[in-house]
């Protein structure tokens, strides 16, 4: 997990706040995925790797997700791995060449930065939010964010200001966004045997 | 070379940390423990209401040392309490609140127990002129905040995107953050650090709000329709001195018309204390006046 480059060309190149928060989340969008369940349920999940979804436990409920790019295309998901402990699921897809996230450490996060999270909540899909980092990870496995999450952005990316991905937004707790850290993350599908065949 | 939002993120971040290196958290105060300010070298405030009947807290300074902090002295009515903290860390840096703009942003920090620095974001959406508490006491500016408060912000700073700290976040109504500005909070914890408490002003009457009937204030040419009708007089107290007998029907002090008991504040706080001012009374419907000197609030 190499931190801070940054991954899209645009974030060089703002010449506002807006606009480097419009192109970051131009960015996000393409990394972050649309999960319609079998009953009907939408959440969202991130581009980790070619061919790897990661997404919370609790959107990858039942068999057959369908996984919709933020172009428009979709592909089926084959649940690869689950783990309600850390509410973490990944789903494999076959599909490559797309964009993947880049990942960042959570526990180099200081409270105060600035994050992003992009989402499916019902009112909007690829919608995007902005906050800053509640309080610093330390060794925990949760990110808390001021930010205002929805139910659908469970399963979302979690980015700092340069659009690395630090979590994946899993709750909201006492008004706050909490995200499974990236670290988390990696130990998930280190444990899963997902990680080796990247 | 980075963008202006990581610029944007790392000016947050390094105000976060600047200014928290003045915050400490009090972890008996509230429910979930509450956070301080270190305001003055060996001093701190904290939200008075989160640490009532204690004289004396363990405090976690900026170093994550633990330490006993003596209470020196608290106010009910602006919600500070002042704490003696030797050898604590660097006192905030404190911004002129009047150079505050509605559209700054903001940010309100915490110190948790075992989790450190905590902080939200938000803006200052609303600055207005002086206001009071529910307590009674004047808080010298309105800063109204779009902020979310967290478990643990009260006693924190609000500071603004330098670190500057604009004032001291405490409870409002409707789960919202209230600001203490710095002004407020430097008068209280002048006093506090003199006094031990804020001294309030004292007529010694029992008062009842009362309505005249219709025309009377016409009449007597009150502009007011409503009075307070003395139902105690205070033997030996301010107004008993100035000749105010029970039955009498306040409705003008200062030269300020009353219009419920919370008008009579402004001529109670503590910079009255000593000061005569007249007061217009309705005594068997005549329009008279008598000077009053006021006192101070006695402790109880």
């Amino acid at each position: 997990m190499s931190a801070a480059t940054a991954v899209n060309p645009e974030a060089s190149s703002g010449i506002s706040i807006g606009y480097s928060v419009s192109s970051m989340a131009e960015w996000l969008r393409r990394i972050t995925v649309c999960l319609r369940g079998p009953r009907g349920s939408r959440g969202s999940g991130v581009v980790w790797r070619d061919g790897l979804i990661v997404t919370n436990a609790h959107v990858a409920v039942g068999k057959g997700h369908t996984v919709v790019f933020s172009d428009g295309t979709s592909v089926q998901g084959r649940l690869a791995a689950r783990d309600p402990a850390v509410d973490l699921a990944a789903l494999a897809i076959d599909a490559t060449g797309l964009p993947v996230a880049s990942v960042r450490g959570a526990r180099s996060l200081r409270p105060g930065e600035v994050v992003l999270a992009v989402g499916n909540p019902w009112d909007g899909e690829g919608a995007v939010s902005a906050g800053i980092v509640h309080r610093a990870a330390g060794q925990g496995a949760v990110i808390f964010a001021d930010i205002r999450l929805a139910p659908g952005n469970s399963g979302g990316p979690l980015a700092d200001a340069e659009g690395n991905v630090v979590g994946v937004n899993s709750a909201i707790f006492q008004g706050l966004g909490c995200a499974v850290s990236s670290e988390t993350v990696m130990e998930f599908l280190r444990q899963a045997g997902l990680l080796e065949a990247a | 070379m980075p963008g202006f939002l990581v610029d944007f993120s790392n000016e947050l971040a390094e105000a976060v940390a600047r200014a928290g290196r003045s915050v400490i958290s009090v972890p008996e105060g509230g429910r979930e423990g509450v956070s301080g300010t270190i305001w003055r070298e060996g001093i701190a405030i904290t939200a008075e209401h989160t640490i009532r009947g204690l004289d004396e807290v363990e405090v976690i300074l900026p170093s994550g040392e633990k330490s006993k902090a003596a209470v020196a002295g608290r106010d009910h009515g602006t919600d500070i309490a002042v704490l003696k903290v030797a050898g604590a860390g660097v006192a905030a840096t404190l911004a002129d609140e009047g150079q505050a703009r509605v559209g700054e942003i903001v940010l309100s920090i915490g110190r948790r127990r075992d989790e450190g620095l905590a902080a939200t974001h938000g803006l200052i959406s609303a600055i207005g002129g002086p206001w009071r508490t529910g307590q009674g006491a004047r808080i010298d500016r309105w800063l109204r905040l779009d902020l979310n408060p967290f478990p643990g912000f009260s006693g924190g700073p609000v500071v603004n995107a330098r670190g500057e700290v604009i004032g001291m976040a405490t409870s409002g109504p409707r789960r919202s953050a209230a600001t203490i500005p710095v002004s407020t909070v430097n008068r209280v914890v002048d006093q506090l650090l003199q006094r031990g408490r804020i001294a309030r002003g004292y007529f010694g009457v029992g008062i009842q709000p009362v309505a005249f009937p219709e025309g009377t204030a016409r009449e007597l040419g009150i502009g007011s329709e409503r009075g307070l009708l003395v139902v105690m007089v205070e033997p030996g107290g301010p107004a008993a001195h100035a000749g105010v007998l029970l039955g009498d029907i306040v409705v003008r002090v200062d030269g300020a018309e009353l219009q419920g008991p919370q008008s009579l504040q402004g001529a109670l706080d503590s910079d009255k204390i000593g000061q005569t001012v007249p007061v217009d009374l309705v005594r068997g419907g005549k329009l008279t006046s008598v000077s009053l000197v006021v006192g101070e609030r006695p402790v109880r």
